[in-house]
């Protein structure tokens, strides 16, 4: 059987297990299956479903009619293939290559780094544009809803100090965007032990303030407008929104890389990539503050008070910071590490740390406007 | 259970004509390497990520290519045909479905009860697609296997998944928004989410059992049909074993974690009181302690219960699956897998996941060569079925695009 340019191979009919002595021969356009009955079976080349090459393993090749022919020995198939004029696909060049691999591999990287750097970031503006804001509004009342149910209680704070509160962030409010173009916002005051003090905003524009915050700033009004004006920054760039659509955008693009990686360690670099967005976020929205306090006439170090008496909160002195009397520890949500950043995306949980917030505001300097 | 994907295709062997041939053994073996699938996988990611994930189909074509192509089982590889296009197709209407559910769960999420139901319409049926899609298109010597399920078992056999969530819409007091609420209403609602929940765990083992039944009864190959023959007894004695290893090994964490800290405390007291300052609260150092030992919970038990259950379940569902003319065989120990698992996690850390491909290679061939099969009689002679080429596309998609694990 051995005629130059065949290659004596095994075949299967696709209906019976047994395997057949066969010869394989490329005439043309056409694939010549010679098989033990005596029969010559021809195929198009181009509908053959030819392996792809690889370093292990057999070839194995479907036939149009269902047939298969397995060859064990590779190398010896991979020669025959090439004697007979067939070409295989760049890709798997590429995939025999360590060369190529290594290419493909700072392609991948540099293609994350850019994801990561602006893809996300711009794809997520892009979607976050196309969601109308009465979605965002319900958005915000279904999250307002789930956290009225779990965290917060009603306000025992007098009336006329929640309106006074609100009146004096309205009159901030209105001296910062003289041409009334600012976002629209809803200010509400809960008690809340689990959160302790702590401020958030949420889509659609609802800003949620705690009775403990209210406590720990009594004597430092300016410093809860600037904490409101922190929270109406994140209203501003509708942060809410950005990161849950990042957090997604994040763990597809994990999912892709890792494949069927199920398990925890793929929840790692989500995680931490989400947390970086956040703090990101964080560091606009006090920005946005610092920006809103000095348009009004106020200082924007007067927030310092407030980060300083979190850190004090937290038991933890520092060197430029009034020894006071410590108040007795209780969890505080601004103390503790990231695990509240789920929950609560925008919660001052997941914040940069207080120090470097500290010295951000007290150095802030008006720039352009 | 995290069993490969691939697995799910696991072949049925054969038969043979009812001859009284001794049983002839057929040992299984794995020939892929950990390089080669680095290459490919390296090549396939850069690939998908240009794409934007349009090339996710073709890309795991070739994987399960490789993987089944490189399981010789009695020495004959298995064969992977599916058309990367079809499965294209497939993974576009699932890309669909997926961003529509993910949006209404994030955007609507008063409507999340609507995409659930449509989930658990569509889903059993998906399922059911997917295997029939998979098992049609691998073959072993040319033959094509086969998953006959059929489709009102595959609801019967899902559907229980789901009661749990129905319960909960059905029966929890709707609570008032805003308003105090009734600490009653509260404990009722508790009342019916432990039941629930206790319930649920109660059933899981049966409910696993009736799955696994389904998938390897659907099993077929030639005129052979496989079976499960294990009683859901025999899954709740696993139940509780995975039960007490994973205390066990909680509580071993636990001495472990308490020692350390203690040995850290005597020996560092002074820089521990310098690190939360004079004023430190223990409450925070038992906070820091209580995460790390949530940690240590996190990181072993799916290290070590993980390769546990993985073990004996394969080995139970296995040695307890055959069909007329064929008996599998697994032998799949506990120490090799766990030893396979712990290294091949620390050098995906150590390596920033690079080690990853090798792992999944060393994983895969620890598993398949502890399976072999006992066939009756001369398989040559057997004859396939009339196949019915086509179907199934998009169940295929459907299973690797929502994660659900259709290995066991």
């Amino acid at each position: 059987m051995s005629t130059p340019g065949s290659l004596d191979t095994q075949w299967f009919d696709g209906r019976s297990p047994r395997a057949r002595p066969a010869s394989l021969r490329i005439e043309g356009n056409e694939l010549l299956l010679g098989t033990d009955d005596g029969q010559v079976r021809r195929y198009p080349v181009k509908a053959v479903r030819w392996p792809e090459r690889t370093t292990h393993g057999q070839r194995q090749t479907e036939l149009p009619d269902g047939g298969l022919v397995q060859h064990a020995n590779a190398a010896e198939w991979d020669a025959w293939w090439r004697a007979s004029g067939l070409h295989e696909r760049a890709v798997v060049g590429w995939m025999q290559s360590w060369r190529a691999t290594l290419v493909a591999l700072a392609g991948s990287v540099a293609f994350l780094a850019a994801a990561w750097v602006w893809g996300v970031p711009w794809l997520s503006q892009a979607l976050t544009h196309l969601v109308p804001a009465s979605v965002e509004v319900a958005i915000g009342e279904q999250s307002l809803e789930q956290l009225d149910r779990l965290f917060l209680a009603p306000s025992r704070l007098p009336q006329a100090r929640q309106n006074a509160l609100r009146q004096r962030f309205a009159s901030v409010v209105e001296r910062a965007y003289p041409e009334g173009d600012a976002p629209a916002w809803q200010l509400s005051f809960h008690r809340s032990e689990l959160l302790g003090a702590n401020a958030f905003a949420l889509p659609g524009g609802a800003i949620v303030m705690t009775d403990e915050l209210v406590e720990l700033l009594d004597d430092q009004p300016d410093a809860i407008v600037g904490v409101l004006a922190h929270e109406l920054g994140h209203v501003q760039h509708r942060h809410g929104l950005d990161l849950m659509v990042r957090a997604s955008l994040v763990s597809a693009l994990v999912g892709v890389v890792l494949g069927d990686a199920s398990g925890f360690l793929a929840t790692v670099p989500a995680t931490l990539a989400t947390q970086s967005y956040s703090r990101d976020a964080e560091r606009q929205a006090d920005a946005h503050s610092a920006l809103l306090l000095h348009r009004s006439g106020i200082p924007p170090a007067v927030m310092a008070v407030f980060f300083e008496r979190l850190l004090e909160e937290e038991g933890v002195d520092l060197p430029d910071a009034k020894p006071g009397p410590k108040a007795p520890t209780r969890d505080d949500a601004g103390a503790k590490p990231d695990e509240e950043g789920d929950a609560l995306p925008i919660a001052i949980s997941s914040h940069p740390d207080h120090a470097a917030r500290i010295r951000f505001f007290r150095e802030w300097q008006a720039s352009a406007p | 259970m995290a069993y490969d994907d691939f697995a799910a295709t696991e072949w049925m062997a054969g038969s043979a004509p009812g001859a009284l041939h001794k049983p002839r053994e057929l040992d299984i073996r794995f020939t892929g390497s950990g390089s080669e699938y680095f290459r490919i996988w390296i090549v396939n990611l850069l690939l998908t990520l240009v794409t934007l994930t349009l090339y996710l189909p073709f890309a795991r074509a070739r994987r399960m290519a490789y993987f089944q192509n490189n399981t010789l089982v009695g020495g004959d590889p298995l064969g992977f045909h599916a058309d990367p296009w079809k499965m294209f197709r497939g993974y576009l209407l699932v890309l669909v479905l997926g961003v529509g559910y993910w949006a209404v769960s994030n955007f609507m999420p008063a409507f999340a009860w609507a995409a659930l139901l449509v989930f658990m319409v569509l889903w059993p049926a998906l399922w059911r697609a997917s295997l029939q899609f998979r098992l049609r298109n691998t073959s072993w010597r040319g033959v094509r296997l086969a998953f006959l399920g059929d489709l009102k078992s595959a609801y019967l056999t899902l559907l229980p998944f789901f009661l749990p969530a129905l319960a909960f819409v059905l029966f929890l007091p709707n609570l008032p928004d805003g308003e105090e609420v009734d600490p009653e209403a509260i404990q009722r609602g508790l009342t019916i989410v432990g039941v629930v929940v206790l319930g649920f765990l109660a059933a899981l083992p049966w409910l696993m059992v009736r799955i696994k039944r389904y998938q390897h009864g659907g099993y077929a190959f030639a005129q052979e049909r496989a079976e499960l023959t294990v009683g859901a007894g025999r899954f709740y004695g696993l139940f509780f074993k995975v039960l007490g290893v994973t205390l066990l090994t909680l509580l071993l964490a636990g001495v472990v974690g308490a020692v350390a800290a203690g040995a850290f405390m005597a020996f560092g007291a002074l820089t521990l009181g310098e690190l939360f300052g004079s004023g430190a609260s223990r409450g925070v150092f038992a906070m820091v302690a209580m995460v790390f030992v949530a940690g240590l919970a996190y990181l072993i038990l799916p290290l070590i219960v993980g390769p546990y259950v993985s073990s004996r379940l394969q080995n139970l569902l296995w040695g307890h699956t055959s069909s007329p003319r064929v008996q599998f065989q697994s032998t799949l120990r506990f120490g090799p897998l766990l030893r396979v698992t712990l290294v091949n996690w620390l050098l995906i850390l150590l390596t920033l996941g690079l080690f990853w491909p090798f792992a999944k290679v060393r994983a895969t061939r620890v598993r398949l060569e502890a399976l072999s099969l006992q066939v009756q009689g001369d398989v040559d002679h057997w004859v396939a079925e009339a196949q019915t080429p086509g179907q199934g596309v998009l169940g295929d998609a459907a299973g690797d695009f929502f994660g659900l694990d259709m290995g066991l």
